[in-house]
């Protein structure tokens, strides 16, 4: 997935995404606990998670875990770039201005 | 097939359905996620999701597709909130979707169970057929008519000597009748008294005027004989008693009131012409007329 552009048009649904990355912008999430915090069907979930990704907002990586002796799958887990990092921040911030910028 | 079978051949397909190069990761990444869903349908629901998802993701991936999602929405940032990029059809939809089908289905078998249920009830056209005549009926023999015996049964006439007695009054009007005078001893002396029994005068009391209503409506007829004592201007001297009932109380009741009203209208018995007092019954029948 190569970073394509900052920009991407927003949704309801894909700023409640962002807004579960802003709770801790380090912290690593999969899609299931995006579907904990958000409660976004998957349908609706799995094209934002790649279309920020594609758009440079997030990166992926899988888990670094031994599924045999963890005795599940690896998880894919997203994390804030520092572009997604301030492009949300900007977003959030023009909602708390009130105004869309 | 069980329903975590369901829920990998969803994923497993709609992963199929996805870009090449997202194909592989999508299906791991679905399945480990789907583990983190704790009961079946939302184990279902997801799996449904994923196949939807990966419609979005493939039209979305598509190479013009892919160009427009490239291009900024507006140079100053945010524009367009509506869920445009996935939002043609969201689990909710394809629920609906799901639920509106199996009403179809269900209402299509109702009706094709329905038809084939009238169809299999509509009769066969009719058909002119004409039978053979049917033999003449027999006639059954005759039934043996009823026996009637003659019995002849000899019962002797009983002879009754019955002295006649006075009718006191007249049985279809009503009326008091006079009892008749008595037959009297031959004179023992040489002055014979010529005498005449009392009875109902001039003005006296119409019997239907005391008849009890309830005995009417009852139907009860009777005789009701009073004694009555009456002086010689035809007053009662003393109040009638009943000697001899009709069988009804009511009707006795109703002829001692006619003999009390009856007082000053009774006709004085006679002594050698001259009135006296006396006592003597009175018959009094209580007769219902047709």
């Amino acid at each position: 997935m190569g970073k394509k552009d900052a920009n991407i048009r927003m949704s309801l649904q894909t700023l409640r995404v962002l807004e579960a990355f802003l709770e801790n912008p380090t912290e690593q999430l999969s899609g299931a606990d995006v579907h904990q915090r958000c409660r976004i069907a998957s349908g609706t979930l799995y094209p934002i998670l790649l279309r920020l990704e594609s758009a440079g907002w997030f990166v992926s990586q899988w888990e670094s875990i031994d599924p045999s002796s963890a005795g599940r799958p690896r998880r894919r887990l997203y994390r804030l770039t520092s572009t997604g990092l301030r492009r949300a921040s900007e977003v959030f911030a023009s909602f708390n201005r009130g105004v869309l910028a | 097939m069980s329903q975590r079978t369901v829920n990998h051949w969803l994923i497993h397909h709609a992963a199929r359905h996805a870009p090449e190069i997202l194909a592989e990761r999508l299906e791991e990444e679905w399945l480990s996620d789907l583990q983190a869903r704790t009961s079946s349908l939302s184990r279902l629901r997801f799996a449904i999701g994923c196949f939807w998802a990966t419609q979005v993701i493939a039209w979305e991936h598509q190479p013009s597709r892919a160009a427009v999602a490239s291009t900024t929405a507006a140079g100053s940032g945010v524009v367009a909130y509506a869920d445009q990029n996935f939002s043609f059809i969201s689990l909710k939809s394809s629920t609906f979707f799901l639920v509106v089908s199996l009403h179809i289905v269900l209402i299509y078998g109702f009706m094709t169970a329905i038809s084939h249920t009238h169809k299999s009830a509509v009769p066969d056209p009719l058909q002119n057929r004409d039978l053979p005549a049917s033999p003449p009926l027999e006639q059954p023999p005759p039934l043996p008519g009823p026996t009637l015996k003659t019995w002849t049964i000899d019962v002797p006439r009983p002879v009754v000597n019955v002295p006649p007695e006075p009718i006191p009054g007249d049985a279809i009007t009503g009326n008091v009748v006079e009892k008749p005078a008595e037959p009297t001893s031959p004179p023992a002396q040489t002055h014979v008294v010529k005498q005449v029994v009392g009875g109902t005068g001039a003005g006296f009391p119409d019997t239907a005027d005391f008849y009890p209503s309830q005995s009417i409506r009852l139907g009860e007829q009777g005789i009701s004989t009073v004694q009555v004592c009456v002086d010689a201007k035809g007053r009662l001297i003393s109040d009638p008693t009943t000697v001899k009932g009709s069988g009804s109380a009511r009707l006795d009741e109703g002829a001692l009131k006619l003999a009390r009203a009856g007082s000053g209208h009774y006709r004085a018995a006679t002594e050698d012409g001259q009135p006296v007092s006396s006592c003597y019954p009175l018959g009094i029948r209580f007769q219902l007329k047709n």
